[in-house]
């Protein structure tokens, strides 16, 4: 208790992550008639999707309907070849500094120790050393491991590792986070954890986020609205509210009397709209 | 509600974490044990590897010892005959002004091209102009067997030591440079990613992702250099103005002291096997995070 109250104590006038509570500090994704074309193929064809401020979104989709590819447009780190995309009023052409990313493969510099990893955001954006340093902890401390700032990333499992990803995209207090598949890569027990870990960090302090998954009971469980992707070329074929009250918990989730339905829905979805596609997860 | 998920996120020990768990004093002892056990396998293996190469040396200079006792002297000496003919090389003759000579052109040398390597290969690495403009060059003197030069480098430089500075620099330059644009090269591609995602300037660029991400390259090229610079030192002092080991060498064996060349081959050996080992110290130290305990006894 004590350590996550250190990250928001008041009267320390700023928070790791940004005032939840309020409500006000998550931004808004707007994309429009996004288009996306690889070669003669378009990957994204005539997109539109509203995120509101502070929703938890997740986009499920067949393999290779162009999840990464939305996120990566959203992301600033794919060129948007016709549309547009707006993060709180402002157009993707790059990378925003309001916006964390956090990788499949945790994208850790395995020459920085976990402490340098999560501060070098905050100090590539001219953040003080002692400023950065706190709030590189405090990020830490939130995902629980303020103690092993000093190994390098070699060392820790891969739900440690994922938990460091995330610390760095919040330590940088932004707007939007954008997830792809960040628990594909762990254990499914570790997967929980961390499915756990996410909804009591999001209940205490909502953010907007994009969340990419495969498994579709991780969507459900996360989620206040779920996206269906369909393939060839990728567009939407479903958009579902998750009635699901928070704060909530993967086992509460689970037996939500919606939570079957919902799962049934998204997985005719799925079927419906690719052959080949299917949950991975 | 909020009560219940704080536990979750506060590092308490959990399970799916190789991580923390509050060890208690049986827990304690029990990791001890484990580490001392592990300790000891450590060194029984480094043990294990001395052995096997001590045993192979007393092999192969045996074998060289008795060879040399039956064979004629001009043709091969044993290894008693080379150890005692290299002391007196250095005691009365000028081998110990030689090794400092030849030292120095191949530091001076080295270093030249292990920098112009490390500039050439990073700026070939992390910019398209810069492999447009100069790469084909780097290419094809790679592949140029270095020796090709060395009489037209004596045309427009001379025979003193800077001419054999140059050389040396010649032969250590281009392997280095293509390792250190190959390791550039090979950043991982998502890490690239997350450096622009993390919008780094040009500057940060460098300084946290693509210097770090190249120094296992840059240590390797410069191993490699190594052996280079000293082929280029030799060929230098034997095809330019006579100097250093390079004479040592030549006037012993020009005049049928076998024992004493062989003595002077040796010494070079040496300085081949001890320049690595300084190299490899130097990257053991430089690249932390690849000397982890894997928790198999073996440190990388
Ligand atoms: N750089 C690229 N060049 C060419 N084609 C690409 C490129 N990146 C993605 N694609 C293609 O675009 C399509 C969508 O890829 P994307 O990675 O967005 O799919 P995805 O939905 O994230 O799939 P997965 O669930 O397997 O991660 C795929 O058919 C893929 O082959
Ligand atoms: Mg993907």
């Amino acid at each position: 208790m004590a350590s996550v109250e250190m990250a928001s104590a008041p009267g320390d006038g700023r928070r790791v992550v940004g005032a939840g509570e309020s409500g006000r500090s998550g931004g808004d994704i707007a994309c429009s008639g996004l288009y996306k074309w690889y070669g003669d193929s378009a990957v994204v064809a005539g997109l539109d999707l509203y995120v509101a401020q502070n929703q938890f979104v997740c986009v499920v989709g067949p393999s290779g309907c162009g999840k990464t590819t939305l996120l990566r447009m959203m992301a600033g780190l794919a060129s948007i070849d016709s549309g547009t995309i707006a993060i709180s009023g402002r157009q993707v052409n790059g990378p925003l500094p309001s916006v964390a990313v956090v990788f499949q493969h945790y994208g850790l510099f395995p020459w920085k120790t976990v402490f340098n990893n999560v501060a070098l955001p905050l100090r590539a954006s001219g953040v003080a050393k002692g400023e950065a340093a706190r709030r590189a902890n405090d990020a830490l401390t939130l995902v629980g491991l303020n103690d092993i700032g000093d190994q390098y990333p070699a060392q820790l499992s891969g739900g440690m590792k994922q938990r460091v990803g995330l610390a760095r995209a919040l330590a940088i207090q932004p707007e939007v986070v954008l997830l792809d598949e960040p628990f594909a890569a762990v254990d499914a027990q570790t997967r929980e954890i961390l499915q756990e870990e996410l909804l009591a960090l999001w209940s205490r302090y909502q953010q907007t986020a994009v969340f990419v998954t495969h498994s579709i009971d991780e969507a459900i469980t996360l989620a206040d609205r779920v996206i269906v992707m369909g393939t060839k070329p990728g567009r939407i074929v479903d958009d579902i509210e998750v009635p699901i009250g928070r704060p909530r918990s993967v086992a509460s989730v689970r037996r939500h009397e919606s939570y079957t339905p919902l799962r049934e829905r998204i997985w005719d979805q799925l079927r419906g709209s690719s052959t080949a596609g299917g949950e991975r997860g | 509600m909020a009560q219940r998920v704080e536990p979750q996120a506060t590092g308490a020990a959990r399970p799916g974490d190789r991580h923390g768990g509050v060890a208690g004093v049986g827990d304690k002892a029990l990791g001890a044990q484990v580490r001392e056990a592990r300790r000891r396998r450590a060194r029984r293996a480094r043990r294990r590897f001395l052995a096997i190469r001590l045993t192979s040396l007393v092999v192969v200079f045996g074998a060289w010892q008795l060879y040399g006792m039956h064979t004629i002297a001009i043709l091969f000496a044993p290894i008693t005959t080379v150890l005692h003919q290299g002391y007196l090389l250095f005691a009365h003759d000028q081998l110990g002004s030689q090794l400092g000579y030849s030292m120095w052109t191949f530091v001076c040398g080295y270093a030249i091209g292990v920098a112009v390597g490390i500039v050439l290969g990073m700026l070939m690495g992390a910019y398209r102009w810069a492999e447009a403009a100069v790469s084909m060059y780097v290419f094809a003197l790679y592949a140029t067997p270095m020796v090709a030069l060395v009489p037209i480098i004596s045309l427009w430089i001379g025979f003193d030591a800077t001419a054999q500075i140059v050389i040396i620099a010649l032969f250590v330059t281009w392997p280095m440079t293509v390792t250190v644009f190959h390791g550039v090269r090979q950043i991982d591609a998502e890490l690239m990613e997350v450096s622009r995602s993390l919008r780094l300037n040009r500057r940060q660029m460098w300084v946290h992702v693509l210097l770090p991400g190249a120094v296992p390259y840059v240590i390797t090229g410069a191993t490699q250099g190594v052996a280079m610079g000293l082929v280029g030192v030799i060929i230098a002092e034997l095809q330019t103005q006579l100097s250093g080991l390079g004479d040592a060498l030549q006037t012993q064996s020009q005049t049928y002291h076998t024992a004493a060349a062989l003595a002077v081959i040796l010494l070079i050996m040496v300085l081949g096997v001890g320049l690595r080992a300084i190299l490899g110290l130097v990257q053991h130290r430089a690249v932390p995070w690849l000397r982890i305990d894997r928790g198999d006894g073996a440190q990388r």
